[in-house]
């Protein structure tokens, strides 16, 4: 076993709603794309941040002081407000390398997103997890973008694969081909997720073109891979919600004889993880989608013979 | 099936793959859309029943009491057991037989719909009390009666308040006001009678008598395991009135009583008993037939002033029903289920008795279910129908107890039935009648009874699935119960009385999560042979109850002194604990100590209780009292070494091991008396009792109390069970390998081994309210963490494999059971898929070797709203600890604990 090293930002087990089975899934930091919309913003860098959950905090309650007494950098202040006590200076902590507070918080209100762990270590979690899954489960990967650390992933996913594992992906498939096929070679199972079919309005709102993530997926059904593909695509109000989006989008799957796409739901459950990195939530005030919208775009869809699934409804 | 799921079969089928392609499709093809709802309605029948149910308030009568005590003091100067079997008969004879429209099964403790009685010849101390205040009330009330307002609030069923006319009892039950100066009358009468003034009386010989009642009065333990509920937690055994019928069982007691007669049987010590014992069950079952009987008068009463032609023929159906099930084998499924229900309800009438199990009934009763569906004397329509006319029957059982108990049980009767499991041969010995059994589980949620699934690799898949299903609803039932593990368990503590691996297959569950000893039966019916199993042991759960694992190391920390209640409760051992290996010795000698006070106190109870107190049908029912003439005191049952050690609060003193082996003795980052100071200053907060509050998360600190925040802060983050991390599991695998094996060697009143039971009813709320801050970074007076095996709640980050992993680090085969309560969020169970993950992690766990787990499939932010509008959710069920309870009536120390245990959504 190839042992490389590489930043975590979550493992969970018990893994219901990211592939077949149970899975325990390994969140990679780092994301090429900046989507203003993420619910998991803690792993768009590629380094460990500071997260501070101010309902957590006992400074109130229990007059808490443990993360001002031991923090020698100066990052966190009192502000004297009764509502919002404590103030993290982001500037100041998103530097920072050796968070004395997250270590010392007991309630996890300080807490540190983002672990260096060795290709031995997450092997060591996914093998006792083995234990539990279920025929269909396995390892997954997600983040983040998983291939983003593309020699890690490789690392556990050769691993993986020489212990039979049943492995899966959620992935934006915005990487070079010389990263993306030998890592797909591992794969038995993939989300990719296609925001928009227009490159512009694509680059607009994530930073990058879909020019990419669209030529992996044709040359991807074009070969002799032999996992299944859905294709994921948030629904994002005033954004990809479009008849006209989901007609280019289901164009280009006939195209290439892709038949399966799983739409998802906008909800704000990511707000409080923008709140504690500090940043301002830009779907903030996004209501959840309308039912209405995702029966529209099924019902589009399955007319068009492609099979769509709505949120957790998933035909595994 | 909607529109679009028809399409997206179509679409998925093209391609190979079908919509259920996990299942095989078939039947279920519309398994996608809205199954999640479990829309499944109830018979109107039953509806109308469970309804009339919600309505009723848990009340008390003072009948049986009256009509026992009254034949008891007549009886005066027989000898004990006869006299014992005139009272029970009286009371049989004499009590209130009601009947409700629409019932089809009929009968019940007493006369109201959800009755219970005090039976003061346990413990007469409590009506004693408040015997004048009682008095007081009723006079006083009789006056005001007309001004009162009715005060019917939050509790479900329960009376937590005085009523017009009515007396709160216990904080639970409704007496009626004219009855208080009979109940007092007759409390009078037991004084210095009872098993609880003679086992004080002979306990004080024991040396260390005042420490038990301090243990008690400290709630260092539970200590008094024969004065509340001292039988039951055991597995009932319907097959002599099923196979034989009750007059058969009488004339074979008048054929042993000439027998025995006169013969000592080469048994010096207990042959002479034998027709003393033949005398009284002869006497005992004819009480019981004319209880049975006066059923039959009632519906025959009834029939004659009903004008519905429909339940006219209903009232006769029972009254022949009753009459024939009063002595002959029952011919019918219908009449099969009476039989076995009355059965039932004589047992929890003849003493107060929780958990009282009814086993695997589905099985017992499958004789005349197969020969009925055979004949088409019913259907499955039919079947379901009673089964939930059964359910609502079990969910009004209610047991009178004192106060105390009740918060211990959450008032909670137990009746465990039991589904699954391997037949004599090893076969699988799940059947259609179980299905059935939990499909109306889901038909109509109720209470009780609460379902347990044995689980043996063998079982076929869709009967597990079933069972995995039923716990969506909510309700937290069944519980998941290791069927290797558990027969493992019962050859290590029965075979030394004879148990064979044939015989330990009859396996069953006895009240929460008691693993019971049963056998097999050979039952025939039209000429056809079944064998059925049913429990053939003693009570468990008793001998000593719930020690407080937590409290005991907080006594060592302290030299036996208690710093919550202010005095030297166990000797000082004057150790200095320099070392660990010293602090984890003195444990283990103060928890023998505590065991050894706690039992020689308990045996004595014991001892009178079954000198007094005999529990006669139990020795009717069981094997092999009636072939050999021995009941319960002369260890008639096949087995008797089922007395055993319970512990609580595990998990926190694991934790609270840690923290210390941790901080105190490796890292050295302070010294054990820092450690003892920040503990005796609950970490700087005020009490639960000054802020009023008993989860953790809503404790107060105390201003200007800075200086134990570094210390609490470390305590907190110090290593923690569940993470699979190795550190406390290290600790835990070395508590139980060497609790179980102590738990062994001690001797029960029958002279025989004793074993360790690791389940937490209720105890962590009630034990943890007298425990002190622990070195877990727990405060004073807050909840433990619940069941045995379970994480403190918010401990557990690393999800249900890792805690998983930190649970079976010891080998559960050497406890009577072990227990880990998980709450999974309805989101990660949804659908026919997320049956089958539930299925899968359960199973997971028990392959692994776990040997229980149970679910509590609700999202938090229910529960809490249910705590602010308790009004709105009188039928909302969770699951406690090894039982279902309706939210309402659940204290709020418990109901703090669940809603902080730790959910798993999955992502």
């Amino acid at each position: 076993m190839k042992e490389e090293k590489g930043l975590v930002f979550d493992i969970q087990g018990f893994s219901v709603h990211d592939g077949p089975g149970c899975r325990t899934l390994v969140f990679l930091s780092g994301c090429p794309l900046h989507c203003p919309w993420c619910a998991n913003p803690e792993g768009m860098k590629k380094r460990p941040q500071l997260l501070f959950s101010r309902q957590k905090c006992r400074y109130e309650k229990s007059h808490c002081r443990r993360c001002l007494s031991v923090c020698p950098h100066g990052g966190v202040r009192q502000t004297g407000d009764p509502d919002n006590p404590l103030e993290f200076d982001h500037a100041i902590c998103g530097k920072c390398t050796t968070f004395e507070c997250a270590k010392a918080c007991a309630h996890e209100a300080a807490r540190i997103s983002g672990q260096y762990r060795t290709t031995g270590e997450v092997m060591r979690i996914l093998r006792r997890d083995r234990e539990y899954w279920d025929s269909q489960g396995g390892p997954g990967f997600s983040g983040g973008e998983p291939m983003a650390q593309p020699a890690f992933l490789k690392s556990i996913l050769t691993a993986c694969k020489e212990e039979e594992m049943n492995t899966s992906i959620e992935t934006t498939a915005y990487v070079e081909p010389d990263i993306f096929f030998p890592i797909m070679e591992k794969i038995d199972f993939a989300f990719i997720d296609v925001k928009h079919m227009d490159s512009d309005r694509h680059a607009k709102m994530t930073g990058v073109g879909n020019e990419r993530i669209l030529s992996n997926i044709e040359a991807l059904s074009g070969s002799s891979w032999k996992g299944r593909l859905i294709l994921r695509m948030p629904v994002i109000e005033g954004f990809n919600d479009s008849l006209e989006n989901a007609e280019k989008l289901a164009a280009f799957m006939k195209k290439n004889g892709l038949f399966e796409i799983n739409i998802l739901p906008f909800h704000r459950l990511g707000t409080s993880k923008w709140e504690q990195l500090g940043k301002k939530y830009p779907y903030a005030e996004y209501l959840p989608t309308e039912e209405a919208v995702l029966e529209k775009l099924q019902e589009y869809y399955l007319d068009q013979r492609i099979a769509c699934y709505v949120g957790d409804d998933v035909v595994y | 099936m909607t529109k679009q799921n028809k399409k997206l079969a179509e679409i998925l089928a093209e391609k190979g793959l079908g919509l259920n392609q996990r299942y095989g499709g078939g039947e279920n093809s519309d398994a996608i859309t809205e199954r999640e709802k479990l829309p499944y309605e109830p018979t109107k029948r039953a509806k109308k029943l469970m309804d009339l149910y919600y309505q009723t308030l848990a009340s008390t009568s003072t009948e049986w009491t009256y009509w026992y005590t009254r034949k008891y003091e007549e009886m005066d100067g027989d000898v004990q057991i006869v006299r014992r079997a005139h009272a029970l008969a009286n009371a049989f004879r004499h009590v209130t037989t009601s009947i409700y429209p629409g019932e089809i099964l009929v009968g019940g403790k007493a006369s109201y719909m959800r009755g219970s009685y005090p039976m003061p010849w346990l413990n007469q101390s409590f009506f004693a009390a408040q015997k004048d205040q009682f008095s007081d009330k009723a006079k006083g009330n009789a006056q005001r009666e007309a001004d009162k307002q009715a005060v019917l609030g939050e509790g479900g069923g329960n009376v937590t308040k005085d009523m017009p006319g009515i007396l709160s009892l216990a904080g639970k039950f409704g007496v009626r006001m004219e009855e208080v100066s009979g109940l007092n009358k007759i409390t009078d009468y037991w004084e210095g009678k009872t098993v609880f003034d003679l086992g004080e009386k002979y306990s004080a010989r024991v040396p260390e008598f005042k420490i038990k009642n301090d243990i008690g009065r400290t709630l260092t333990a539970r200590p008094d395991s024969a004065y509340t509920i001292p039988v039951g937690r055991e597995v009932v055994n319907y097959y002599y009135p099923l196979a034989w019928g009750w007059d058969k069982v009488v004339e074979y007691c008048d054929k042993r009583a000439e027998e025995v007669a006169g013969h000592a049987g080469g048994d010096g010590l207990r042959g002479m008993d034998r027709l003393y014992y033949y005398e009284s069950v002869i006497i005992l079952v004819k009480g019981i037939q004319a209880w049975i009987e006066n059923y039959a008068k009632e519906a025959r009463r009834l029939e004659k002033i009903t004008p519905d032609e429909k339940q006219k023929q209903e009232f006769v159906d029972i009254a022949e029903r009753c009459q024939w099930i009063a002595h002959n084998q029952p011919r019918t499924f219908v009449e099969a289920a009476q039989l076995a229900y009355f059965t039932h309800i004589a047992l929890v009438n003849e003493e107060v008795a929780s958990g009282v199990s009814p086993g695997r009934l589905g099985q017992v009763l499958y004789p005349w279910y197969e020969q009925d569906i055979a004949a088409g004397r019913t259907n499955d329509h039919e079947v379901l129908e009673l089964l939930e006319c059964m359910r609502v029957k079990f969910t009004c059982m209610d047991l009178f107890v004192s106060g105390s108990s009740t918060s211990v049980l959450s008032g909670n009767t137990f009746n465990n039935l039991t589904v699954g499991g391997l037949t004599r041969d090893g076969k699988p010995a799940c059947n259609r009648l179980e299905w059935l059994i939990l499909h109306a589980a889901e038909t109509l949620q109720s209470p009780q009874p609460t379902l347990s699934i044995l689980w043996d690799e063998k079982l076929p898949e869709d009967f597990v699935l079933k069972a995995a299903e039923v716990v969506k609803t909510g309700t937290g039932y069944p519980a998941w119960m290791n069927n290797q593990v558990g027969i493992q368990f019962l050859m290590k503590q029965y075979g030394p009385e004879g148990m064979t691996e044939e015989e330990a297959r009859a396996i069953a569950i006895g009240g929460c999560l008691e693993t019971s000893p049963c056998c097999w039966k050979e039952l025939t019916l039209n000429g056809k042979k079944y064998e059925i199993p049913g429990g053939a042991g003693n009570s468990t759960s008793i001998g000593v109850h719930f020690i407080s694992n937590p409290k005991i190391l907080s006594l060592v920390l302290d030299n036996g002194y208690d710093t919550k209640y202010g005095f030297q409760l166990f000797p000082p051992h004057n150790k200095k604990l320099d070392t660990y290996e010293e602090l984890w010795e003195t444990f283990c000698e103060y928890y023998k100590y505590c065991i050894n006070t706690l039992l020689r106190c308990c045996n004595i109870q014991h001892d009178i209780h079954r000198k007094f107190d005999i529990p006669l049908l139990q020795s009717t029912l069981k094997p092999d009292c009636l072939e050999t003439g021995y009941e319960h005191a002369n260890m008639g049952y096949r087995y008797n070494a089922t007395y055993n050690i319970e512990t609580s609060g595990t998990i926190n003193m694991v934790n609270s091991l840690a923290a210390l082996k941790k901080l105190v003795y490796e890292e050295k980052k302070y010294t054990l008396e820092e450690m003892r100071d920040a503990l005796h200053h609950n970490f700087g907060f005020y009490t639960p009792a000054e802020s009023g509050n008993y989860s953790m998360g809503e404790q107060i600190k105390k201003d200007h109390m800075e200086q134990y925040d570094e210390i609490h802060s470390d305590c907190l983050l110090a290593p923690k069970y569940g993470n699979d991390e190795g550190y406390c599991e290290q600790i835990l695998k070395e508590y139980e390998e060497w609790l179980c094996p102590t738990c062994r060697t001690f001797e029960s009143v029958f002279g025989l081994p004793m074993y360790a039971c690791q389940i937490s009813v209720s105890t962590q709320g009630l034990l943890g309210q007298g425990c002190p801050a622990t070195a877990d970074g727990r405060l004073e007076g807050t909840t433990f963490a619940d069941a045995s095996m379970s994480a403190y709640p918010g401990t557990d980050k690393s999800g249900p494999y890792a805690l998983f992993n930190s649970a079976t680090v010891w080998d559960h085969s050497e406890s009577q059971n072990s227990q880990m309560n998980l709450k999974l969020h309805p989101t990660a169970v949804k659908g026919e898929a997320g049956t089958r993950r539930l299925m899968d992690l359960a199973i997971a766990y028990m392959k692994k070797g776990g040997f229980h787990i149970q679910f509590n499939v609700v999202d938090s932010n229910l529960l809490k709203k249910a705590q602010k509008n308790p009004e709105n959710y009188r039928d909302l069920m969770v699951r406690v600890a090894g039982f279902t309870q309706y939210w309402v009536e659940i204290g709020k120390p418990i109901q703090d604990e669940v809603v902080a245990r730790t959910e798993y959504e999955g992502v």
